[in-house]
């Protein structure tokens, strides 16, 4: 973390993310946190370097605060604290985990198209397709080289 | 990264896209990395693994080899 404000924008985006099931604009971060827009909007560019959250490319507007999605996935993820999606399958069970670790992944192989349905219980994975399998082209490394392809 | 119903059909996805195999493993491990990696994203006190961190996180879930791999073999 850059700065005690890059902190204070990264908990209220998760915040309000998490609460209103869509992340806040730099306005409505800089009105609830009292600060100047720009600098805010700096904030939210650190961030993104940082690694911290994702940008649509070319605009202020949060894509990712992983790993919570802003835009519809094959990851739709169901929890006790609201339903949201992942950008992927490790984000998916991601956001059950940030939330509590109850909650539920629903997807589809993305060989056959099949449903599938990671359900967690007390942090627990359970269900008949608990037995699949993730996989990853991308080698770690190169993960953020293309993170939207990764 | 994505979720495949068995190894059998990850490997028929990658033969049709003509892409090389790179890591997988079972969603019981990736749970667990899931799990580790964001509960507490929340957190105030929250900052990113190190190198370090992830690679022995990688070693303590299997997840092993040239693929997970983060730097050059010593």
């Amino acid at each position: 973390m850059t700065t005690d404000l890059d902190n204070d924008v990264r908990l209220h985006i998760y915040r309000e993310f998490v609460a209103q099931g869509e992340p806040p604009t730099v306005a409505e971060t800089a009105s609830a946190l009292a600060q100047r827009e720009d600098e805010v909007a700096h904030a939210y560019r650190r961030l993104e370097h940082a690694r911290v959250i994702v940008l649509a490319p070319g605009t202020l507007s949060v894509w990712m605060a992983n790993p919570l999605c802003a835009y519809p996935s094959p990851f739709r993820v169901e929890t006790p604290r609201g339903d949201f999606w992942g950008v992927c399958a490790w984000d998916a069970l991601g956001i059950v985990s940030m939330l509590g670790g109850d909650g539920a992944v629903h997807t589809h192989c993305a060989d056959c198209n099949e449903s599938m349905t990671l359900r967690v219980e007390a942090r627990e994975l359970r269900g008949a397709d608990a037995g699949g399998v993730f996989h990853v082209v991308v080698p770690p490394t190169q993960w953020w080289d293309n993170i939207a392809f990764t | 990264m994505l979720a495949f119903r068995s190894e059998a059909h990850v490997d028929r996805w990658l033969e049709q896209r003509r892409l090389p195999r790179g890591g997988s493993c079972s969603l019981e491990q990736l749970w667990r990395l899931a799990d580790a990696w964001y509960a507490h994203r929340l957190a105030p006190d929250w900052r990113r693994y190190t190198p370090d961190e992830v690679e022995r996180l990688f070693a303590e879930l299997g997840l092993v080899g040239d693929f997970w791999r983060l730097r050059p073999a010593a």
